[in-house]
């Protein structure tokens, strides 16, 4: 029976569930490391996966989709930069906000363009992998390829696309100008300020890049994972990356690997359902239980975080 | 033709003109001290210079001709560089990418540490500002954090260099490299304005003085026509006096023990080993020694801050060794802390709230988890009036405060709370000579009226002029014990900088009585 369940499309399940987390979180450490908290990725995943099918379905491109996925992030986080940075609102306000207008607007653009609630009809080809190698047959090396096949090269861009990320953000943010300037304005923006550093530019390009981060991860989730959009289908997986960001101590390479503990988390959840018959435990359970290991995660195994010591408050020259 | 011009430059804040049409000049190779009381408008007239406050009018030039500062970016590019009052160094950073934030040597983009690291080495053996590239600031002494401060105005290519109270965080040993720093900056070309409060400085370094009192010019003067006395008087507008008498103490009953204590710093190392002492009450016990050496440790594990891993510490025969903070408060221990900003206040707070911390949630401020607002409010107009804190209302945030009135601030609600023990740690740090008077006499009143009061401080003049006795600490321990009589600066320093009363090495006036005090 375990060999059966430990398969290796499980690990690689575990990966590409780990995806849209990792890009979103991501985006949430940059954004939180410019100072500013982004508790909104969760709407901006959920119209970059709206916006992604829409246009997709509508012009029978998907990489146009992939593109409006990532624009309808951007746009969303614009608002965001605007309220935080430029108004200095309460950045949890804001973020709650655009959350409730992000599930709003799709919900009713739904109506609008399809007549109906619920979801949408599938895209006609999702994004398939990039490699298609050929595998089978028998024996050990058979066995090993068909493991590496497909912890290796099962996957779609955009999964590769997000390691790449994980590793460039991580490299930059700790030898680069860009990434300098970008950890002194969380902890300290009046120091940044009496060197020069534009304070809100700083935040306002950090902000834009978490909205096109989580745009691409909703991108990932209805072009290249399930195919159509159904109302609210991110469901908390915003809130997870931000989860994923703590847990990753606001790291690019951290969040990938917290991302992809929860992702392992969904995949097993997804493993296990399929075992329903064997093990005897409402499905229920299964489903809770990424969100259950998040709170583990947090509360017990981390121990104490600390955050860029400006996160979440505006800045005011004077 | 000056390099630096200002011509009536005025601001003014809600309730206050900080300045009111102020005009100064600064000769290039001068250094100009700008002297005056706590809140006086002078770290006002240089944020305004460096681009961080518009100002409501007034003019300013740089190699006589006008410009406009509109952001710290514009005067980066005129070459004035600035050194805060407090300090503007990202904690997290290394040394390095401090002094090089903002104008970061890269190939595109990606930084190039290695001609970073470089430069800024460079920098620091051409002007002997010691540093080590590759530490976190976190990690550093503020005199250490200091060199870093100048070594990034000097990195951004500063001609014209503004010193916000640089010496009020140093020792006496780093205050005379610092001006050695400053002199040799000088002989380079470069042209300093050096806010201070501490008069002998002023006579030692500045060409030329100008005095600032509620926002304007009153008086400029240079320190062969003057000396500390008139420096004072000009600042005051009275006669201060620069020295305090002080009546034989009194001591009573025992207030503070603490007994065999050994405490680890941030770094878990051993900071305070089995370190004992009394402190009884109406005597001051003064801690001299070199930054570094226990003292903030020691403060810390007495008002709860930090656990001592081993040890006692007792108030009035009570055990308070672990207690909490709030706990030492209700004990009776007020703590004046060594950094106002990080432990003293809440910046973001107003002044009633802030005179009311620690005390919140007690009588007569609060009742059933209530606050009293009017009752706060009360208190805290009495404690602003009875320190002198300069502000419009007690409504105005902690953090919008002249940083001498953020000290009285925390003074007025540590003093007022009337406490058994006063843990005072660097209580005068960035006062004006009045308030300094103040504050001293205002300690020696509460040790007349029996209180205990513990004293850490890093000027010698302050530790000697107030404490009934006197303890040394060196590498966590303490070195001597010495009696207010029997101390001078120099057997002080011989005690601070390692000397021991044990192996007998030659002191330069005989020790006559040195207790044996904790060298054990
Ligand atoms: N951001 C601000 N908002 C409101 N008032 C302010 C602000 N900054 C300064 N002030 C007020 O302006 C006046 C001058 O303050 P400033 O900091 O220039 O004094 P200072 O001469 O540097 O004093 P100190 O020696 O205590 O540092 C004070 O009354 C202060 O309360
Ligand atoms: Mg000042």
């Amino acid at each position: 029976m375990w060999l059966s369940f430990f398969t290796p499309d499980l690990f690689a399940s575990a990966i590409r569930m780990a995806t849209p987390l990792a890009l979103a979180a991501i985006g949430g450490t940059i954004c939180e490391r410019s100072g500013v908290v982004n508790i909104a990725l969760e709407g901006m995943m959920l119209v970059g996966a709206f916006f992604g099918v829409v246009v997709t379905l509508a012009t029978n491109n998907v990489l146009l989709g992939v593109g409006a996925a990532i624009v309808a992030g951007v746009l969303l986080s614009a608002i965001h930069a605007f309220a935080s940075v430029t108004l200095r609102m309460d950045q949890v306000v804001s973020g709650t906000a655009l959350n409730i207008l992000a599930l709003g607007l799709t919900g009713f653009l739904m109506e609008v363009i399809y007549g109906h609630p619920g979801a949408t009809n599938g895209i006609q080809h999702i994004i398939g992998p990039v490699f298609n190698f050929p595998t089978g047959g028998t024996g050990v090396l058979a066995t090993i390829w068909t493991w590496i096949d497909q912890i290796v090269f099962s996957y779609t861009p955009i999964v590769y696309l997000a390691i790449i990320i994980a590793i460039v953000a991580q490299w930059a943010m700790f030898h680069t100008r860009w990434g300098l300037r970008l950890r002194a304005l969380g902890e300290h923006p009046r120091a940044a300020d009496t060197v020069g550093i534009r304070v809100q530019a700083g935040r306002y390009s950090a902000v834009l890049i978490s909205g096109a981060l989580a745009g691409l991860a909703g991108a990932n989730l209805t072009l290249e994972q399930v195919g159509v959009y159904s109302d609210n289908m991110t469901s908390g997986r915003g809130f997870i990356a931000l989860a994923a960001n703590i847990f990753g101590r606001w790291t690019p390479a951290g969040s990938y690997l917290a991302s992809l503990l929860f992702g392992f988390a969904e995949a097993l959840e997804i493993r296990m359902q399929s075992f329903q018959s064997v093990i005897h435990v409402p499905v229920q359970f299964f489903l809770a239980l990424p969100y259950v290991l998040v709170v583990i995660v947090l509360a017990g195994f981390m121990g104490r975080a600390v955050g860029p010591a400006a996160v979440g408050k505006p800045y005011e020259k004077e | 033709m000056p390099i630096l011009e200002l011509r009536d430059i005025t601001k003014i804040f809600p309730g206050v003109r900080a300045n009111d049409g102020v005009s100064l000049r600064l000769e290039r190779g001068e250094i100009v001290a700008l002297l005056g009381e706590n809140g006086a408008g002078k770290s006002t007239l240089m944020n305004v210079v460096y681009g961080l406050m518009a100002p409501d009018g007034g003019e300013v030039f740089v190699d006589g001709a006008q410009v406009h500062i509109k952001t710290p970016r514009d005067a980066i590019a005129l070459g004035i560089g600035m050194v805060h009052q407090h300090f503007m160094l990202v904690q997290t950073l290394t040394v390095t990418e401090n002094i090089i934030l903002g104008h970061e040597p890269s190939r595109f983009g990606v930084i190039d540490l290695v001609s970073a690291r470089s430069k800024v080495s460079d920098l620091s053996t051409r002007y002997g500002l010691k540093v080590d590239p590759d530490e976190r600031v976190a990690d550093l002494s503020v005199g250490m954090q200091q060199r870093v401060e100048i070594l990034k105005a000097l990195f951004q290519g500063a001609r014209i260099l503004i010193l916000d109270e640089p010496t009020a965080v140093l020792t006496p040993q780093e205050v005379r490299e610092l001006f050695g720093v400053v002199r040799s900056l000088v002989a380079e070309g470069l042209s300093v304005v050096l806010i201070t409060h501490k008069l002998d400085e002023v006579m030692g370094v500045a060409d030329r003085v100008v005095v600032m009192r509620d926002g304007r010019v009153v008086g400029e003067t240079t320190p062969a026509e003057t000396d500390q006395v008139g420096l004072a008087r000009m600042m005051v507008g009275r006669d201060v006096v620069l020295s305090v008498d002080k009546a034989p103490s009194k001591p009573g009953e025992t207030v503070l023990e603490v007994r065999d204590l050994a405490v680890l710093d941030d770094r878990r190392l051993e900071a305070l080993r089995c370190i004992s002492l009394v402190v009884r009450a109406g005597e001051v016990v003064g801690i001299a020694g070199v930054d570094g050496n226990g003292q903030r440790e020691l403060v810390e594990a007495i008002v709860g801050l930090r656990k001592p891993t081993s040890g006692s510490i007792s108030l009035r025969g009570k055990d308070i060794t672990h207690a909490a903070p709030h706990a030492t408060i209700h004990a009776g221990v007020s703590h004046v802390p060594e950094d106002r900003q990080r432990r003293g206040l809440v910046l973001e707070f107003d002044l009633a709230e802030n005179l009311v911390l620690g005390d919140q949630s007690d009588a007569p401020y609060a009742s059933a988890g209530i606050m009293h607002g009017r009752v706060i409010d009360e208190t805290a107009r009495e404690r602003i009036a009875d320190y002198d804190v300069r502000t419009p209302s007690i409504r105005v945030l902690a953090g919008n405060l002249s940083g001498g009135n953020q000290q009285k601030l925390v003074l007025a609600r540590e003093m007022g709370r009337d406490p058994d023990l006063l843990v005072a740690a660097q209580p005068t740090r960035g006062l004006d000579v009045g308030a300094i008077e103040f504050v001293h006499r205002r300690i020696l009143a509460e040790r007349d009226s029996g209180k205990a009061i513990l004293l850490v401080s890093m000027e010698l003049d302050e530790i000697m002029s107030l404490s009934d006795r006197i303890l040394v600490m060196y590498e966590g321990r303490v070195a001597a014990e010495l009696s207010s009589e029997e101390a001078d600066a120099e057997r002080i320093g011989y005690f601070m900088t390692g000397g021991s009363n044990k192996d007998g090495a030659p002191l330069q006036k005989p020790a006559t009585t040195v207790a044996e005090g904790g060298a054990s």
